[in-house]
């Protein structure tokens, strides 16, 4: 059982849910697919037992041939080669090592390196939660790189909890894709409401069942509520606007550590989603 | 001098276009002999690197000097590999531009007057 944890709106608790839910249920794998900015490492702090560099093979022009590579930077979609005269100016940033220019280009005169984009680190967290995460390395675009390199250590026999990055673009695809259930956390403000009609377009588009937790309950309006009722849409909890909720969180300390109550709760909400779930 | 110049349109009176990769079309002005050609900007919609392919096209062109409303850190990286004299901040008419530019009345620009990706806001 895969369940994912996203929001359109970033800030809103994704996280805070995440933590809270994978100790509620103990024996479980954690994946912070965040891979722009992971964090929830600092509340689970697993003790890291392997890392593992991820490349990407990227071209190596030899200019000294009085060759022109200008085919190579025709065949570029993503532009990351300038042909100037017998010359080449490449940008790093911009490719994305799709080895098209070495196909196109004059024989023998583009070599691939390797290039480190980031890395996946694994580990442990007491009592039994198997940790993963995903670290980018700034500057570098390749995102989905480092997450598919998450997906491929998914798994599938246990209970999942997928931290997903903020948005509702590529990355946060790739993050619920391989998920049976989605939380979609968001906070009754028009904001929180924009970019949750957001999300659960993406996640109707991908079938993908979902629920909703309403962090900071009590600020805003009533609208993200109404919206939900009015298309049967499922409010698993609603978290309220506590300030000592925030004082845990930035102890590093997770929901279920402020009141054990949640504990109960979140424990309810996984067993609700497994029925859900295996009903289909 | 052969220039270079980002264009709103494809006459002398269209209007210097304020990004460099993005813009519409581009006019290349001949000061010898005062004249000058125009092609449409076909990177205007690339996903990524626009400032860079339109920057080699113009190199491909033989110029020697651009103008434009802003020019980002790759497409300058292009030109400065080329020697290429590089005036930013320039707005007007195509033809007020090029007057500036003979009466030395423009600055030379030494950095990227823009981040990456300016010219994706329209």
């Amino acid at each position: 059982m895969i369940i994912s944890v996203a929001s359109g709106k970033g800030g809103t608790g994704k996280t805070t849910v995440a933590v809270a839910l994978a100790k509620a249920i103990n024996y479980c794998q954690f994946i912070d697919y965040d891979v722009e900015a992971p964090n929830a490492d600092l509340f689970l702090k697993p003790d890291i037992k392997h890392v593992k560099k991820i490349t990407i093979r990227q071209p190596y022009f030899f200019t000294s041939s009085g060759k022109s590579f200008k085919t190579c930077s025709d065949f570029c979609h993503y532009n990351a080669v300038a042909a100037i005269g017998n010359d080449v100016i490449f940008f790093s940033e911009l490719c994305h090592g799709c080895g098209g220019c070495m196909l196109v280009g004059p024989e023998g005169l583009i070599r691939e390196k390797e290039v480190v984009i980031g890395e996946i680190r694994k580990g442990f967290c007491c009592p039994g939660i198997n940790f993963l995460m995903g670290d980018l390395k700034p500057g570098s675009m390749r995102t989905t790189t480092i997450q598919s390199e998450l997906e491929k250590n998914i798994d599938y026999d246990n209970y999942v909890i997928i931290d997903c990055p903020p948005g509702n673009s590529c990355s946060m695809v790739m993050a619920v894709k391989c998920s049976d259930f989605c939380i979609l956390v968001t906070e009754p403000t028009p904001f929180g409401l924009n970019d949750l009609v957001i999300s659960i377009d993406v996640l109707n588009k991908l079938k993908i069942p979902f629920g909703v937790i309403v962090n900071r309950f009590g600020i805003g309006n009533d609208e993200v509520i109404n919206y939900c009722q009015s298309r049967n849409i499922k409010i698993l909890a609603k978290i309220p606007n506590d300030l000592n909720i925030a004082k845990y969180y930035s102890q590093g300390l997770s929901l279920v550590d402020f009141d054990p109550t949640w504990q109960k709760k979140f424990t309810n909400i996984i067993s609700d989603i497994d029925k859900e779930i295996l009903q289909k | 001098m052969k220039v270079c110049i980002s264009s709103t349109g494809i006459t002398l009176d269209s209007n210097v276009d304020p990004r460099f990769g993005r813009c519409a079309y581009f006019i290349i002005y001949d000061t010898s002999t005062d004249t000058f050609e125009y092609y449409k900007n076909e990177s205007r919609d690339a996903m990524g690197g626009a400032g860079i392919k339109a920057a080699q096209k113009a190199l491909e062109n033989k110029v020697d000097t651009v103008i434009s409303g802003s020019i980002g850190p790759n497409a300058f990286k292009v030109f400065q590999s080329s020697q290429i004299k590089i005036y930013t901040g320039v707005s007007g008419s195509i033809r007020s531009a090029i007057a500036q530019l003979k009466n030395n009345e423009l600055t030379q620009a030494a950095v990227p007057n823009v981040q990456s990706h300016y010219g994706m806001v329209r």
